[in-house]
């Protein structure tokens, strides 16, 4: 008579509400995990800018509460917490506030800004390479062409050496 | 009566009420706290930590470090000690501020919870007056409410009917923590709590008002154990029932921390041999309060999830269990239940 099996979530795997959720037009069940990072634009203070997208499986999350069971049988003020981005061994710890809730997400914030970084970091990296390779094609292109050049105000000296009118003093 | 020989507006220690043999005795024994002298010149924000710190250590106060910080962040008006710049750090306390806090950590010594020494916590993004012995809400507790958040913000699914006023219950809201929480997060919601502890209603009613949230929630002093029909004339159809019920076994309750045991009501923690007395009654109250495919959340102790799966199944028709949970640590610790009204209940309704 039980409508749906029990379900036991993945220990390190926790489903997070609205909170991190992707923009509509992406689902982060559908898409599949890149090795890199996904670009989307974020809804949230930050409009302008496009942080990458947690994906809550590719995270490590560590609280400490004591040695005790927990939940009702402890009483412990420690708060922090530790959260790992596995695919980048990037770590966030976060101690800001009293809540351990809000010190989650907001590690996730601090997390998404530097998984920007190191992606953007990535990019800019990509970016200069074929800049360099751009100059380099430049530079021999340039090289051909003024050797042309030369070779062409030669051949025109030349044959201007050999008119009857040209004088020499 | 164990009285403490601290200064005024003590409770005697809790640990006195229960009687039992020597060795409880011992282990709760409340030993005479004597705070150390005040130093005779002036100290910075910075030395007063570390003398407390260190005190606390040697008299085996848990977190010394914890405690020390959060004691004076809050005698300086801030939540973390890191908020306070760096030239409130190199300042010398004035002599008022070390009177002050003198008082605060010797309570400190005693093994008072912080949360009660500086008499208010965070919960999620609200803060909230803490007071012995009403309970002080655990950071699991914050996961609860946003499970709850989860199903009430979707556009549509569990408990949500876009004409229809979304309200829901809290057993046990000692604080006023969960019922508080949601009503911040869902402006359009109306919530009832209750608690058979009056200082407990008494510190919500206190918490509503401070924060602003007193007109869209519902106070009641009711013991579900002693008078579950007034529960059932509160209202019939509400969208989630929600509730961080007593769930310790009773055997537990004697090696608890000292913080627990000699401030907090018991009667909020001990759930009975089997941690399940008040998460029973619950159960079998669920569908007679819940609306059809309202929903019922519970935080348990990590041993019960397949105990009260094989319960329902066996003496709640009606009630459907959803799923289990987990904690930030990695324990089950939510139980998520479903009320299923079958078509055979409506024939048998109208027989």
């Amino acid at each position: 008579m039980l409508l749906l099996v029990t379900h036991i979530s993945r220990m390190f795997s926790v489903t997070r509400g609205v909170f991190w959720r992707a923009a509509p037009r992406l689902s982060p069940l559908l898409r599949p995990t890149p090795p890199g990072l996904t670009c989307v634009s974020s809804v949230g203070k930050k409009d302008l800018v496009d942080f990458p997208v947690l994906i809550e499986d590719e995270l490590e999350e560590q609280f400490v509460r004591g040695s005790g069971p927990g939940g009702q049988a402890t009483n412990k003020t420690s708060n922090c917490v530790v959260l790992k981005h596995i695919p980048t061994g990037i770590v966030v710890k976060c101690h800001q506030t009293r809540s351990v809730d809000t010190n989650r997400k907001r590690a996730r914030e601090i997390m998404r800004e530097k998984l920007d970084v190191a992606y953007k970091g990535e990019l800019s990296e990509v970016l200069v390479k074929k800049k360099e390779s751009v100059l380099k094609k430049d530079e021999k292109r340039r090289r051909v062409n003024e050797n042309l050049e030369r070779k062409r105000q030669f051949k025109e000296s030349l044959s201007a050496d050999s008119k009857p009118e040209n004088d020499t003093a | 009566m164990w009285r403490m020989s601290l200064s005024t507006g003590y409770r005697a220690c809790l640990g006195c009420r229960t009687g039992g043999s020597k060795g409880t005795w011992s282990f709760h024994a409340v030993r005479t706290c004597s705070a150390p002298a005040l130093p005779a010149g002036r100290i910075t924000t910075l030395q007063a930590v570390d003398f407390w710190r260190r005190h606390f250590e040697e008299r085996g106060v848990t977190e010394p470090e914890q405690s020390s910080q959060y004691i004076i962040a809050h005698l300086l008006g801030a939540k973390m000690i890191e908020s306070l710049g760096q030239e409130r750090l190199t300042e010398f306390l004035s002599q008022k501020e070390m009177k002050q806090l003198w008082q605060l950590c010797t309570k400190r010594l005693s093994r008072m919870p912080v949360q009660y020494v500086i008499e208010e916590w965070d919960f999620r993004d609200l803060t909230l007056k803490m007071r012995p012995p009403v309970f002080i809400p655990r950071p699991e507790t914050e996961e609860l409410v946003g499970l709850v958040l989860t199903d009430l913000q979707g556009n549509s699914g569990p408990g949500v009917d876009a004409d229809s006023q979304q309200t829901c219950l809290e057993v046990g809201c000692g604080s006023g923590a969960v019922s508080l929480s949601l009503l911040k997060s869902l402006p359009q919601l109306k919530a009832f709590a209750l608690d058979r502890s009056q200082d407990a209603v008494d510190l919500t009613r206190e918490n509503a008002l401070r924060l602003g949230l007193s007109d869209r929630l519902k106070i009641y002093l009711v013991d579900v154990m002693k008078d579950p029909e007034t529960v059932l004339s509160l209202c019939r159809s509400f969208s989630a029932v929600v509730s961080n019920p007593p769930y310790l076994f009773s055997e537990d309750m004697m090696s608890l921390q000292p913080e627990i045991f000699r401030f907090e009501d018991h009667a909020a923690l001990d759930g009975g041999a089997d941690g399940l007395n008040v998460i029973k009654r619950l159960l079998t109250l669920a569908p007679h309060i819940l609306s059809n495919h309202g929903r019922m959340y519970l935080e348990v102790d990590p041993r019960h999830p397949p105990l009260i799966c094989e319960w329902v199944d066996v003496n709640v028709k009606e009630l459907q269990y959803v799923e289990t949970r987990h904690d930030i640590s990695g324990r089950p610790r939510f139980c998520i239940l479903q009320k299923e009204k079958s078509h055979k209940d409506y024939e048998q309704e109208s027989d």
